[in-house]
């Protein structure tokens, strides 16, 4: 497999494994994709969001920022954030 | 245009540890953090703020028409806290909104607007959570017809002008509430 595709996956399944305790909709954790919106689809809980970005920020050892913090709405964009974010480390 | 915010705080308590290391930092201002700290009751001052940052965000979302998660750009000033009721202002970038709150032992409830004349012919209605609340509405309410789903956005057709007024709804926990306007429209 592409090495980057793997990385992507891997972050995936992180981001999936921070948002289970926050999300009461099991189907839609199961069927968690690049597409899956935190608010929407998990049904997350808006001020839940921040444990959200501080659990990654803790798994990834990364800084997030208010600006990217700002995109995390949605897997996609959350894998983006981290990706940009390991690639300045 | 109008927005609303509710926090049912024994909700909040289960759900939330906003005493976790980071977490007031990513979503108050530093005045806000103090405003929090040295409140005589901390998590109350905390889920006002909050609630009237994201009532003041719903006005942006749909005046927009994006969402995104900017906690720290909507800054509460001009507090004014009287026991059950609460008002004051919230900034983001150039634009101001006027919040008015109700702080009751169980829940959080506050209502932004635009402008203070907006705050006139303004309706709040509390309903139960159910999946029937849109039902529960029109019984009670004659003269407008509520749409629309708990996640999407909802439609106020006033039933004799077929106009779309501006309207707001909020849940969390054992809460819900709806607010609308006699003078504002969707589009206002």
């Amino acid at each position: 497999m592409d090495r980057e595709i793997m990385d992507r996956e891997i972050i995936i399944s992180a981001i999936k494994e921070v948002a289970a305790p926050y999300t009461q909709d099991k189907e839609a954790l199961d069927q968690l994709g690049e597409h899956t919106s935190f608010i929407t689809d998990l049904k997350i809980n808006s001020a839940n969001l921040v444990d959200i970005v501080l659990d990654l920020e803790e798994k990834f050892g990364i800084e997030i920022d208010n600006d990217s913090m700002s995109k995390m709405l949605d897997v996609k964009s959350t894998l983006d954030v981290i990706e940009g974010k390991l690639t300045e480390k | 245009m109008i927005g609303n915010d509710l926090v049912d705080l024994r909700q909040a308590a289960i759900e939330s540890n906003w005493k976790r290391k980071g977490y007031l930092a990513k979503i108050c201002t530093p005045e806000e953090q103090r405003f929090v700290l040295e409140a005589p009751k901390p998590d109350e001052m905390l889920w006002l703020l909050w609630t009237m940052k994201e009532a003041a965000c719903k006005i942006v979302q749909r005046k927009t028409g994006t969402r995104s998660y900017e906690p720290l750009n909507f800054c509460c000033g001009l507090l004014n806290i009287e026991q059950t009721k609460a008002s004051g202002t919230v900034s983001y970038f150039k634009d101001s909104f006027l919040v008015k709150s109700e702080l009751k032992n169980t829940f959080i409830h506050s209502v932004a607007v635009s402008e203070m004349k907006d705050f006139e012919q303004l309706h709040l209605q509390y309903l139960q959570p159910d999946t029937a609340y849109k039902a529960a509405f029109n019984n009670l309410n004659s003269l407008y017809h509520l749409t629309g789903t708990l996640s999407g956005i909802p439609e106020l057709t006033h039933q004799v002008t077929g106009r779309k007024h501006a309207v707001s709804i909020s849940h969390h926990g054992d809460y819900l509430a709806i607010i609308y306007s006699d003078s504002l429209l969707l589009a206002d």
